[in-house]
């Protein structure tokens, strides 16, 4: 199994070791509640140098980019991210991206660990006829989030430029040298993520240590990601489905020039509509089914958890469109079937770290 | 890392302690058991009057990330079970021997005997 540069760390902290995508990483350190509290009142650190790193650069990357994924990457302004899935032909989901403008002929992509290979291939296969460099650099690349309020200010510290938008990046000096500094993340707080190598990640990550950066590991950042309703590949987002399946139609955009998937995304009827639910009483898991209140199952569960900053069970779920005329709206109640009882759940509208309002 | 593992207890290998007092076995999960889980966020608890069969399924506890099921370590009858736990099951993770889940009328007292030591469950739990 392959494990960061920074196993020897996650282990003297104390980190409970668990595989995710072929990597042995830190699923938590002090406690799952703990970590998430840290992130949204303080800060926090993760270590998710399991992702892949692709660069892309030559005269033609923007423009390949753009051609690659189905949000619109061309009218981006230099330094600016841009999430985006990655559609095949038929716009079932690859997996989905942040692709940063570093500079008009260099953007970097960073994919999900699991999809690494699988992404690389499509990409690659996409290529011939660009004027373009295109090289898979996640080996030698580590990638530390620092999320949370005080993000800016922890980073200020150790001398990073962080006067940056949301969904900005640039290339920057730092107290380890120069690194990648973008103000992205998956935690639904402001905060910032640090690409750089791995010499630098150990003296980056022990120097947040020093500060009292709390460790977060990937059950927190999983949770977090939920409660601000992000998709995750694997749960809301597969090669079953199109974005428009995942409430992601913000990130297909139709009126950009041609991209690969555009056809037949214009065309689709959404199967699926995903929905956040709240339950008073038990906690949904991924998988369980949902049923409407004549009992009817009409979807399932694709990510559940309980809630930290809400105590409560929260959940993503994807309702099939071809089983009822009426999807269950905001503020409108459905059951969450939970070891063969049903239980009660709210509808809402709103992310669930906002207090999920109806 | 060492586990808090009571002389005077015994346990199963599925990470439960049971107290024995004459044919009633109070039944909670270990300190190691409860270390793995991590925050304890939610437990179901049987019936008060539920016939348990050894090895079955009689509750759940879930920490914010997974679910695992309790399993009977004797068969029995649910005398009494801790309502306490479902306004504040994080007591568990605080005080593993003190926060029982189930106390269960033994339908066999010999099966007490069946369930190891604290010395032969220190060895499960370093074979982990």
């Amino acid at each position: 199994m392959k494990h960061t540069s920074l196993l020897a760390d996650h282990l003297a902290l104390g980190a409970k070791m668990g595989p995710f995508a072929g990597w042995d990483m830190p699923l938590q350190y002090s406690g799952v509640k703990q970590e998430v509290m840290a992130v949204r009142e303080s800060v926090g650190m993760f270590d998710v140098s399991h992702m892949g790193e692709f660069w892309v650069k030559g005269p033609q990357a923007v423009e390949f980019v753009n051609h690659l994924i189905t949000n619109d990457f061309a009218s981006a302004e230099l330094g600016k991210a841009v999430y985006s899935p990655l559609c095949r032909e038929d716009g079932s989901v690859i997996d989905d991206l942040i692709a940063y403008k570093l500079a008009a002929e260099e953007v970097l992509i960073c994919v999900n660990a699991s999809n690494i290979e699988k992404d690389w291939n499509w990409i690659k296969s996409k290529s011939s006829g660009f004027k373009i460099d295109l090289t898979d650099e996640s080996e030698q690349t580590s990638l530390i989030a620092i999320q949370g309020p005080k993000s800016s200010q922890i980073l200020s510290e150790l001398d990073f430029n962080t006067s940056i938008d949301t969904y900005a990046t640039l290339r920057t000096n730092s107290a380890f040298g120069e690194v990648i500094l973008a103000r992205t993340g998956y935690t639904g707080e402001d905060g910032f993520e640090v690409f750089c190598t791995h010499e630098q990640a150990v003296l980056l990550w022990r120097a947040l240590s020093g500060l009292n950066v709390v460790a977060c590991g990937l059950a927190a950042r999983d949770v977090l990601r939920l409660e601000a309703c992000y998709p995750l590949y694997g749960h809301e987002l597969s090669d079953e489905w199109t974005p428009l399946d995942a409430a992601l139609k913000w990130t297909v955009k139709l009126d950009k020039a041609d991209f690969i998937g555009k056809e037949a995304l214009t065309n689709y009827q959404p199967r699926f509509r995903l929905i956040k639910l709240i339950l008073e009483r038990g906690i949904p898991r991924d998988g369980y089914a949902v049923k409407n209140t004549n009992g009817d199952i009409i979807g399932k569960v694709t990510s559940g958890s309980m809630s930290v900053v809400l105590g409560k069970g929260v959940a993503l779920a994807m309702i099939e469109l071809a089983k009822l005329a009426n999807v269950p709206k905001s503020g409108e109640i459905v059951a969450v079937v939970i070891r063969n009882q049903d239980y009660p759940a709210l509808v809402v509208k709103d992310a669930f770290l906002k207090g999920g309002r109806a | 890392m060492s586990h808090n593992i009571p002389n005077d207890l015994k346990y199963t290998s599925d990470h439960e302690w049971a107290k024995i007092d004459n044919d009633v076995a109070t039944i909670g999960i270990t300190d190691f058991a409860q270390n793995a889980l991590g925050d304890i966020v939610f437990v179901e608890l049987p019936q008060v009057g539920a016939t348990l069969d050894k090895g079955a399924t009689f509750g759940v506890v879930e920490s914010i990330k997974s679910v695992s099921d309790l399993y009977a370590p004797v068969d029995g009858e649910v005398l009494e079970v801790n309502s306490a736990l479902e306004s504040s099951p994080e007591d568990i993770n605080q005080n593993p021997y003190e926060s029982w889940i189930v106390k269960i009328q033994l339908k066999n007292p010999k099966q007490a005997q069946e369930l190891l030591s604290a010395d032969k469950y220190t060895e499960v739990v370093e074979a982990q």
